[in-house]
């Protein structure tokens, strides 16, 4: 008898395999900490990643986990994307004293971290870029918290304008510092001044041109929901593509086609967005896979300076907003709410630090080992801080439940 | 029994009360940041009052008592602006209308006050789905007995001002074919409909005493009628319009009330009738379907004829009153409209068939309201 129409063992388990089961073990996960702990379900969706990954069961080896950068980029982008289509800037220009407050809290903890770190006798360019890559609020954490709690309000709003204007704000600072470090290693300035130029300008043309692209479709296909649901997530993910074949920073190229989408849509063809349900998809997978790629080990060894970079990082963002909130109209409670939003790091900060060690081996394992400690440390009480910060807010929908 | 004395009030004195509607600009859904705009709002010094209503997507404007349209007009400019202003620095946009065109009522929270929360325990869905905006016009009665009197003598006009300010044709993202949308919402409520046939302010109390004996209601705000005596202001009430898309056609239907209170009352020139109850449901809904291209019965006459001519008669007809009360351009404004045949539920409809989106048609409108130029071609 031939049997060959069976599958041979030990079975080839594909990239869809990989995707569902972390899909289902992270829902699972998520459901459970929300039950049983009371606990947000983000915080379960980074422990199911942390159990399988390299730090757990090793069932996502170092290996698997490279293969699914792309997939990260994936919700990444599509994350940022969503952040930045609600950004108006006409808010800016009714509330002039919003955006020096954002900027203030970016530049703020900034230099609150940058001072902690060389207290702890990091080098000073070093230490400046972890400082910049400390200064982003996790985008999907706030975008994801504020959406199960069906949070509305003025710190919600806050949240997420800050939290787009800190993530680009240390991307820049960032790719910015990129020449000091490039030139310590190999002393070739040419490379070093045309790579952050290529990066930033090259981030901000690809998400214009895609923005234009956007628009015109949007125009041409008309005012269908339906349609242009799908034709935003194929311009979003065919961009996401491009931004990460051409080495540019998918991050800066989906914030900036979000903000441009908004508000160069003059004639008005974009109707509102929302990603709904199926948004969550890149949700759990984006967090179950930042869970695997999490690093606990060195927290024994640097915790004092993890426990200095959290708490300055926290007292930067404060001080910046209890100082400058009141004219933007934040309310005397509402700003310290709203510092306590702002707390969760995240992935992008694990992908920030690899990729700058990849490049500049310079930028020492003891300086990553910090930030990777502190993003560990908040990935998994950050969504808790940005959770009581809106419940505390009275921002939650009260039949919302927990995140 | 104080609170039931009916305060004279000199002339026929003026005031609007305007529930607005505060939306996000992101998805031009309605909002939840009344308190935070209401806080920003009173550290202003502008003449009236701005409250909270009953959900917290919403805000109510309260003009002082003018003797004349001008003024109150030049009121209701200067609290625009303000609530435009404020609203702004904190990305919210505020919007007339009668409705909000897609909305979804079960995401609506309630505005916490001990009214409010009992309302919804009495009331359930009903307070919810209650997320409606009118405008409500007081008038100024010299004392009860004429305050009874002109409730009944401008039921008869009640069409006129559901037709005039005619702004929800849109309710839960569905053109309802209603010009007034938001009248429906009001009449599930029991104690919605209009005042009985009593004679006079000393029967009235009677009846008032009788419905608190039973526990039926507390005080005067718990009758939802069309038109209402509001003994401690002085005033009747009316309370059917829409909030209309501009401040501007606020202060003309407030002028139109003025000068008809004014005719009413200076001339008698019909008596209070019991038939005015028996074609009010009728009329009303014709006015609210239909809108200016509905039917009228005239129970004095005892005929059924155009709505629009009834209301161009009777603003041909109030002229003189209007212009002694330097309200004449207003109710000229309002028969140009209606002899084209416009109301804001028309200027909705038209938006929505060039832009195609409920959403986008919210964001017109709230740029009419704040006044700002219409882009071309947009």
């Amino acid at each position: 008898m031939d049997l060959s129409f069976l599958p041979k063992l030990p079975l080839e388990l594909s990239q869809p395999v990989l995707f569902g089961a972390l899909l289902v073990l992270g829902l699972v996960c998520g459901e459970a900490i929300r039950r049983y702990a009371a606990l947000p379900r983000i915080t379960g969706y980074v422990l199911a990643g942390v159990a399988l990954g390299p730090q757990g069961s090793g069932l996502l080896g170092a290996d698997v986990l490279g293969a699914t950068r792309l997939l990260v980029d994936l919700s990444i982008g599509l994350i940022v994307f969503e952040l930045g289509f609600r950004l108006d800037f006409e808010w800016l220009q009714r509330n002039k004293w919003l955006f020096v407050t954002a900027i203030a809290e970016s530049v703020f903890s900034f230099w609150a971290i940058f001072a902690a770190l060389t207290y702890f006798e990091f080098r000073p360019l070093l230490a400046a870029a972890a400082a910049a890559i400390g200064t982003a609020t996790s985008p999907p954490v706030v975008m994801l918290v504020a959406h199960e709690l069906r949070a509305e309000g003025q710190v919600t709003e806050r949240m997420l304008l800050f939290t787009a204007v800190n993530s680009v704000f240390a991307y820049v600072v960032l790719t910015l510092l990129l020449p000091f470090l490039y030139l310590e290693s190999s002393g070739d300035w040419q490379a070093a001044i045309l790579h952050p130029i290529y990066v930033l300008a090259g981030s901000g043309l690809a998400g214009f041109v895609a923005c234009i692209a956007m628009l015109g479709l949007a125009g041409w296909i008309g005012k269908r929901e339906d349609r242009q649901f799908v034709l935003l997530v194929a311009v979003v993910v065919l961009t996401v593509g491009v931004a990460h074949a051409m080495n540019l920073s998918v991050m800066v190229t989906l914030v900036v086609l979000g903000m441009l989408a908004r508000n160069l849509d003059w004639n008005h063809v974009l109707l509102p967005l929302r990603f709904g349900h199926g948004g969550q998809l890149f949700f759990v997978i984006l967090f179950v896979l930042t869970g695997a790629s999490l690093e606990f080990d060195a927290l024994g060894t640097v915790a004092a300076a993890v426990a200095a970079f959290i708490v300055v990082r926290f007292l930067g963002k404060a001080a910046a907003i209890l100082l400058l909130g009141y004219p933007s109209g934040v309310r005397a409670g509402g700003a310290g709410l709203l510092a306590i939003a702002l707390l969760p790091m995240s992935g992008l900060a694990v992908v920030m630090v690899r990729d700058t060690a990849t490049l500049y081996p310079g930028f020492g394992k003891e300086l990553a080992a910090v930030v990777l400690s502190a993003v560990a440390v908040l990935e998994l009480f950050g969504p808790l801080a940005t959770q009581f910060a809106l419940k505390r807010a009275g921002e939650a929908h009260p039949e919302a439940g927990g995140a | 029994m104080d609170e039931m004395r009916f305060v004279p009030s000199s002339g026929v004195s003026l005031g609007v009360e305007l529930e607005l509607q505060l939306v996000r600009p992101h998805d031009l859904d309605l909002s939840r940041d009344a308190a935070a705009l209401i806080a920003r709002l009173e550290e202003r010094k502008i003449t009236g009052a701005v409250k909270p209503e009953i959900t917290e997507s919403m805000i109510e404007l309260n003009s002082s008592v003018h003797p004349h349209h001008d003024a109150l007009r030049a009121e209701l400019e200067v609290m625009r602006e303000a609530v435009v202003k404020e609203a702004g620095v904190l990305n919210l946009r505020v919007c007339g209308g009668g409705s909000h065109p897609f909305h979804d009522w079960t995401d609506r929270r309630i505005f916490p006050t001990e009214r409010f929360k009992h309302i919804v325990e009495r009331y359930g869905y009903l307070a919810k789905q209650f997320t409606v905006f009118g405008q409500h016009i007081h008038v100024g009665c010299p004392g009860g007995d004429e305050a009874v009197y002109l409730v009944h003598a401008m039921t008869r006009y009640v069409p006129h001002f559901i037709a005039l300010s005619a702004a929800s044709p849109y309710y839960q993202g569905e053109d309802t074919a209603f010009q007034s949308s938001r009248l429906t919402a009001v009449n599930a409520f029991p104690l919605a409909g209009h005042m009985p046939f009593v004679k006079d302010w000393a029967e009235f109390l009677e009846y008032f005493d009788k419905m608190r004996g039973f526990g039926v209601v507390e005080s005067m705000k718990d009758f939802y009628w069309d038109i209402r005596p509001k003994p401690e202001f002085g005033t009747i009430e009316i309370r059917v319009c829409d909030t209309p898309l501009t401040v501007e056609r606020a202060a003309q239907l407030a002028a139109y009330a003025q000068a008809l209170a004014r005719w009413l009352l200076d001339e008698r020139p019909r008596p209070a009738k019991r038939a005015v109850y028996l074609v009010n449901a009728f009329n009303r809904f014709e006015a609210a379907r239909f809108g200016l291209r509905g039917q009228l019965i005239d129970p004095y006459e005892e005929r059924k004829k155009p709505l629009a001519d009834d209301i161009l008669e009777a603003l041909a007809g109030v002229m003189p009153q209007a212009s002694a009360l330097e309200g004449a351009q207003a109710l000229a404004a309002l028969a140009a409209d209606v002899r084209r045949g416009y109301s804001d539920a028309d200027w909705l409809r038209e938006r929505f068939a060039a832009n195609k989106s409920l959403a986008h048609t919210v964001r017109e409108s709230a740029a009419r309201w704040a006044g700002d130029k219409p882009r071309a071609g947009g």
